[in-house]
């Protein structure tokens, strides 16, 4: 089961391109892009299934090792299967209604929205540009899951990339629904300050880092194409249609939330596996047993954010129960960058960058907390 | 391959995908293992869930063409057969393994809160839990009730307890002596953590892990890892039925 995500991990890389995502626009005559080669080079590919069928038969290996050596046999592993199949549901049932509805605002932005709006009222240069994304969350309750799909159709209506990446990294947290639960579960204090203040910053300093990027270097290119054909204002390829019926409309804006879902949801299918998988394989304990120190705890606190891969709509109250355990610097880093990047989530990113800038997305968050939470540790107490 | 590519049966088939998901949410929700799943009060979300698929799945309805004066609305997107087989997984799944809420094998990778004074909490529900009389508090409420306390083994010595949990046995328990737990979830399966007291009856060992029992008992100081608690004296212990909401929540 656990192997299943690691298998299908890079047929996603490789799919995306040749089965999902055809590209939402015809290459237009007059474009500025070069065509990123689609196809990774025959070793690399051999390399990527090697390493994938390795880490299958590692993770088979020590399912079975596990079951037949500590415990009974097949009754134990079925157990094992029976616990990771109700944690990916678990994980998959909560996170669904918000990725559908995500993905339905992303429809109706899609139809409804003119994207000469977004040029119009959004800031250009970079700092309000940044501070704009980082609030948006404001206007748009979303979590970490729903928030993917509609940054995807704002940048394919031209949206700025670093509102756009301030815009995915503030908004599951600087959001009001996420304020209120904060609030009810750590009370008006250093972690309910510390947390909505840092998610802001750190998601405002990511922003701005790719404000003087271009998008052909950050985004997929089908993401990419509208992106600048919005830009440009080459052609209108959007399915903003106000001629149309508004019935039709509405049609044309659920079709368009369901492509959405079902983009995002193999991300978060294979996320949620992945994460269920390492929850059925890793002990709690393990982790916890090493997480003393100023630093040592960050760290560990940062691991189970990414591991847990919970909604951060109700985070605060899991960071709660580990309130007592842990150094408040390392709660507030797991409320901090928990929302920001999980399994689930960085997967999800997938449908929107490049591989490599959704590897920066996850290690500037990292360092950037992890900064925060020992500066915490060491300045404020622990 | 032509046929997965036509968009008359890419509609078919998503609308297809769609509704299996929205009826799969639905039978949990309808026979209430939904809850084996997640906090009750995510299950409004689940509703809400159910109703933006199906109206999904609605849109990709075959519609007859140049309808009206405009395009007909199109999809640029095309399922593939990896996408579609992922995007089935969780129904595939939760049809091959019947729904069952965490138990006694999730118990040793995850954090036992048995002695509650590492666990911090709301203080309101330290309060609520306070209020409680002894004989309505869940496992739960007297973790809560212990947090209060410096010396809880002490300082509720002899108070009556009836609580319900499912049986873990645990290598560092005398013979006499069980583990009866339950889950506390606070959003789902996924952040669950064990919330635990030490029974002692003389018929622990005849047990096995999993059975949900209600215990009847007193509290008496004891001893757990070298850390001295209150444990529960079994005058009865009896076996129950998976209650409808196996977690607690917080």
């Amino acid at each position: 089961m656990i192997c299943a995500g690691l298998v299908d991990l890079p047929d996603l890389a490789y799919n995306r391109r040749m089965f999902v995502d055809k590209p939402q626009v015809a290459p237009p005559t007059d474009s500025v892009i070069p065509p990123t080669p689609p196809t990774a080079s025959l070793r690399s590919r051999w390399l990527r299934w090697l390493l994938t069928v390795l880490l299958a038969a590692a993770a088979i290996t020590a399912v079975f090792y596990d079951a037949f050596v500590n415990g009974d046999g097949l009754p134990y592993l079925y157990q094992r299967v029976q616990t990771f199949v109700t944690i990916f549901l678990g994980i998959f049932i909560e996170a669904a209604p918000f990725l559908i509805a995500g993905s339905i605002v992303s429809g109706l932005i899609a139809v409804f929205v003119d994207q000469s709006a977004i040029d119009r009222y959004l800031p250009k240069a970079a700092l309000p540009a940044a501070l704009a994304g980082g609030a948006m969350g404001m206007v748009f309750p979303v979590c970490e899951c729903g928030v993917v799909p509609v940054v995807r159709r704002l940048y394919e209506k031209g949206l700025p990339l670093s509102i756009g990446i301030a815009f995915l990294l503030a908004a599951p947290v600087i959001n009001p629904i996420v304020i209120l639960s904060t609030y009810s579960a750590f009370g008006w204090g250093s972690v309910f300050v510390g947390r909505i203040v840092f998610s802001f910053l750190i998601a405002v300093v990511v922003g701005m880092l790719f404000s003087r990027a271009r998008p052909e270097e950050v985004l997929l290119p089908a993401v990419c194409q509208a992106h600048h054909d919005a830009c440009c204002a080459v052609h209108d390829h959007s399915h903003h249609l106000p001629s149309a019926p508004l019935g039709q409309r509405f049609t044309q804006a659920f079709n368009l939330a369901g492509d959405d879902f079902f983009d995002m949801a193999r991300y978060l299918i294979v996320g949620s596996m992945l994460a269920a998988g390492m929850q059925t394989l890793v002990p709690q304990s393990a982790l916890l047993a090493v997480g003393q120190g100023p630093v040592l705890s960050v760290i560990v606190m940062q691991a189970l954010a990414f591991i847990l891969s919970v909604c951060s709509t109700v985070d605060a109250f899991l960071a709660l129960a580990f309130a007592g355990t842990f150094t408040t610097g390392a709660v507030v880093a797991f409320l901090v960058f928990g929302p920001m990047v999980d399994i689930k989530s960085s997967l999800m990113f997938l449908s929107i960058f490049q591989r490599r800038v959704v590897a920066y997305l996850i290690v500037l968050p990292l360092m950037l907390s992890l900064l925060m939470g020992v500066w915490w540790n060491l300045n404020l107490g622990w | 391959m032509e046929l997965m590519q036509r968009p008359r049966f890419q509609n078919a088939i998503k609308a297809l995908v769609l509704l299996s998901l929205a009826l799969f949410l639905y039978t949990r929700l309808a026979s209430g293992t939904l809850f084996f799943y997640i906090n009750q009060r995510f299950m409004v979300y689940t509703v809400f869930a159910i109703v933006g698929l199906v109206l999904v799945a609605i849109s990709y309805r075959p519609r007859p063409r140049n309808a009206a004066a405009g395009e007909e609305p199109h999809s640029h997107h095309t399922l593939g057969c990896i996408g579609l087989i992922i995007v089935l997984l969780p129904v595939v799944l939760g049809v091959l393994v019947p729904p069952q809420p965490l138990g006694a094998a999730a118990m040793g990778n995850r954090e036992l809160n048995i002695t509650s004074q590492t666990r911090s909490v709301l203080p309101a529900a330290v309060r609520a839990a306070a209020q409680k009389d002894a004989a309505d508090r869940t496992l739960l409420d007297w973790l809560h009730a212990f947090t209060a306390s410096p010396d809880p083994a002490r300082d509720y010595a002899g108070q009556p307890v009836d609580v319900i949990g499912f049986i873990y046995h645990d290598d560092r328990l005398a013979e006499n002596e069980v583990l009866v737990n339950r889950f506390v979830v606070s959003c789902c399966v996924a952040d669950a953590s064990a919330v635990s007291m030490v029974v002692r009856s003389p018929d622990a060992a005849a047990l096995p892990n999993d059975t949900w029992v209600q215990v009847q008992g007193v509290l008496q100081p004891g001893e757990w890892n070298g850390k001295s608690l209150p444990v529960i004296v079994a005058d009865r212990v009896i076996l129950t039925d998976l209650p409808n909401q196996p977690y607690l929540y917080p």
